[in-house]
């Protein structure tokens, strides 16, 4: 047998028996990817945070009020509080004072308080006034929750913004002018959307724009969840067609769309701790009886490529596996066209690994910087977060990342189901990446300290 | 069959081997004896062809052991100074990866396998994972893994280091075996005792550079004295000494004098001027000379310096 298969055969059965090199290779990149998919909520239509403490005080009389505490005790994103409990274990309901002691105690039970203030509507002021009381642990919590009630507020529950236009238009136009107004509306949306002018114009003169075409009170603000409802002839005005042009057939477009951030990542780990290996054997002196034989460095640096892209591959293979069973993703139907980009990322990635055995002094240093280049390349390269969501010149750096191409050509099979054509341009750079660097790291080992 | 001739190697500033010239007979015991930092293990690396000499030649049977050519490769062994085997992997498995580095492969493999674990008495741990291994156990390994090929050169670079007797026995015991049965050996070691045991020739190394070389009684003979003559540091010695010193090097350490007499010094005049200061006969000792008094005359240090 060559000698490059002996030491690649070497090095399978090697890893084979290191159970710790195992877990770490394949148990806790599965457990990750679970982990990341439960905490995401991959593929649930449900996803985002959920029960959220919201202790809410309601200080308006006004049924729209009443109203809107109902519609966030129906999302499931909070987790409304409404009472307080006196020393003697009896209740009764907050009052804005108690808010500001209750945050500010250790261990407070909620951090996030709305007030709805008496004077929610008014015919004095325009608009709704809300107080949110905050003790925010982060930028994002804080975003979040102000998010949420935002939509809440404003697209589930849009008479209470009715019901405050229509109190101050009364009060400015007059009884008289105000139905006039009122009549007139509602008859020009009955001739354009059809429906009874009568109960158009009881709907509107109660502040409600969300009734049906048909004039029936089918208001979406009274189904949390449910999408804006074309049906309301108001929500017709400003109409958003969607269309995806590219993987709208995709069974599971999250997950597959940042499984292969996560899988590059973990490959980038596991590829540059086989690299560290090296000092490991020559350390061992195991380099000195491989070169007394009638074996070359160049057959030890190519097996240990080699072991690279067996590895790799398979530990690509095993994760989308993963997302396959854990998530949906759908790889059968592109198994061909996946394990060629899994051995081409594979490959890059091996020959980064060995460029940072060659570069490194020693198996500390070789791993220090590993980790350091990974988390920048993981960065750069979209794996974390979209790049279009960093500065222009930085997404130009991000096209010398091989989690980049990696993410691409991933991308390219999974989400756009090109064909071996269309792919040929992402794998001729990354075999192109593979190259050069495996050149850099071939020069950097015949010259630097691991042989000598 | 192996021949070096002015072989150097230099590390930067640093003369690892400095010059050295040896020529090795077939079926030779040859000992290379030096301090740490001697230059014992380059020198073992030049053989092996591990690093490339900066000026001299060597060759085996006649071929450049520099140039990469498998017919020298395999007819070299190799038992690195570290334990140079894989830890995770059962010992038949670390058999048979060096094994096929050589070539071999399927049942005459198999056997060479079961027959080397049988000579270092490891067979039946054969299936273990070298990492439960003892140290005495992983060297006797480390040493079979290098014979598998059968060579006709086999380099051992201190091989014991870190072994308990009795392995250090049943290694010596098989390399001995090994010589008798005509495989060359070299065999480098700052141990004088075992060399002593050994090497039918020994080269004594020091600062890169070879400062005898021959059987145990010929690098003896180098010494400037037969024999050494031990008697206490009492006052009752003093004048005795004073006497002596004329006649050959003294020196005391530990409470002890050790004398050793010029040639020109016959024991007779030894024990003449003893009995002249009326000295017993039972306060002297006589030593033989040692590797160890060589190797401080030749160099002026110790091996353990």
């Amino acid at each position: 047998m060559h000698p490059i298969f002996v030491l690649l055969r070497k090095d399978l059965v090697n890893f084979r028996r290191n159970r710790a090199a195992v877990i770490l290779t394949f148990v806790v990149p599965f457990t990750m990817i679970w982990l990341f998919g439960v905490i995401f909520g991959v593929n649930k239509k449900d996803s985002g945070p959920s029960g959220i403490p919201l202790a809410v005080v309601n200080a308006s009389s006004s049924p729209a009020a009443q109203k809107l505490i109902e519609t966030l005790r129906t999302e499931k994103s909070f987790r409304l509080i409404t009472t307080f409990t006196n020393p003697d274990k009896t209740q009764r309901l907050l009052t804005e004072a108690d808010l500001r002691p209750l945050m500010e105690a250790p261990g407070a039970d909620f951090r996030f308080a709305l007030v709805i203030p008496a004077d929610l509507i008014s015919p004095e002021k325009l608009g709704l006034h809300f107080k949110l009381l905050s003790n925010p642990r982060n930028e994002i919590e804080t975003q979040t929750v102000n998010g949420i009630l935002q939509k809440t507020v404003f697209m589930q529950v849009p008479q209470l913004l009715g019901q405050s236009l229509q109190a101050r238009a009364k009060a400015h136009l007059g009884e008289s002018r105000f139905n006039e107004f009122n009549h007139t509306i509602a008859s020009t949306v009955a001739r354009t959307y059809g429906g009874d002018p009568a109960v158009i114009e009881q709907h509107i003169a109660s502040g409600d724009f969300t009734f049906a075409a048909d004039g029936s009170a089918s208001s979406t603000a009274a189904k949390p969840g449910a999408s804006s409802s074309t049906s309301s002839p108001f929500a017709q005005l400003i109409n958003f067609e969607t269309v995806q042009v590219v993987g709208a057939n995709v069974k599971s477009p999250f997950a597959t769309s940042i499984v292969g951030g996560w899988a590059i990542q973990f490959l980038l780990f596991a590829l540059s701790a086989s690299a560290t290996g090296l000092f490991r054997e020559r350390d061992a002196g195991l380099f000195q009886r491989l070169l007394a034989a009638p074996v070359t460095r160049a057959h030890i640096l190519w097996s240990k490529f080699l072991y690279g892209v067996v590895l790799g591959g398979i530990q690509l293979a095993t994760l989308f596996m993963a997302g396959h069973f854990l998530f949906g993703i759908d790889i059968f139907g592109h198994l061909g066209l996946l394990i060629l980009v899994c051995l081409f990322a594979a490959g890059a990635c091996t020959a980064f690994g060995m460029l940072l055995a060659a570069c490194a002094p020693n198996a500390e240093a070789a791993q220090g910087l590993a980790t350091l280049s990974i988390m920048l390349m993981s960065a750069l390269g979209g794996a974390w977060f979209p790049i279009t969501l960093m500065p222009v010149f930085i997404q130009q750096f991000s096209k010398f990342t091989l989690v980049y191409w990696s993410m691409e050509g991933f991308s390219a099979v999974l989400w756009a189901g090109q064909s071996f054509v269309q792919l040929l341009p992402i794998l001729a750079i990354l075999g192109g990446m593979t190259a050069l660097v495996m050149a850099v790291a071939v020069w950097r080992f015949n010259r630097g300290r691991l042989f000598g | 069959m192996l021949s070096l001739t002015s072989v150097t190697k230099r590390f930067g500033a640093l003369t690892a081997v400095d010059g050295i010239s040896l020529d090795l007979a077939r079926g030779e015991f040859f000992g290379l004896l030096g301090p740490n930092g001697a230059g014992k293990s380059t020198t073992m690396a030049l053989i092996a062809g591990l690093t490339a000499p900066d000026a001299g030649t060597l060759t085996l049977d006649g071929q450049p052991l520099t140039a990469r050519h498998a017919a020298t490769r395999t007819a070299l062994g190799l038992v690195p100074q570290h334990l140079a085997l894989y830890p995770e992997l059962n010992a038949v498995e670390n058999l048979r990866i060096f094994g096929e580095l050589y070539g071999l492969h399927g049942a005459d493999l198999r056997t060479r396998i079961a027959a080397a674990l049988e000579a270092v008495q490891l067979a039946d741990r054969a299936k273990e994972p070298v990492k439960n291994f003892s140290g005495g156990m992983q060297r006797r390994l480390n040493l079979v893994a290098a014979l598998l090929h059968r060579p006709k050169l086999l380099l051992c670079d201190e091989p014991t280091v870190g072994v308990d007797p009795q392995s250090r026995n049943a290694i010596f015991d098989y390399l001995e075996q090994l010589n008798r049965e005509g495989l060359t050996i070299i065999y480098s070691t700052h141990y004088m005792e075992e060399a002593t045991r050994l090497c039918s020739r020994i080269g004594i190394i020091d600062h890169g550079r070879l400062h005898a070389l021959g059987t145990l009684d010929e690098l003896l003979t180098r010494l400037p004295f037969e024999e050494e003559i031990r008697f206490p540091a009492t006052p009752a010695t003093i004048d005795f000494a004073a006497q002596l010193a004329a006649h050959g090097e003294l020196t005391v350490e530990d409470d002890v004098r050790r004398f050793r007499p010029h040639p020109a010094f016959p024991l007779s005049a030894f024990y003449a001027l003893a009995e002249s200061h009326a000295l017993p006969g039972r306060l002297f000792t006589m030593q033989r000379p040692t590797l160890e008094a060589v190797f401080l005359h030749l160099t002026g240090r110790t091996l353990r310096e």
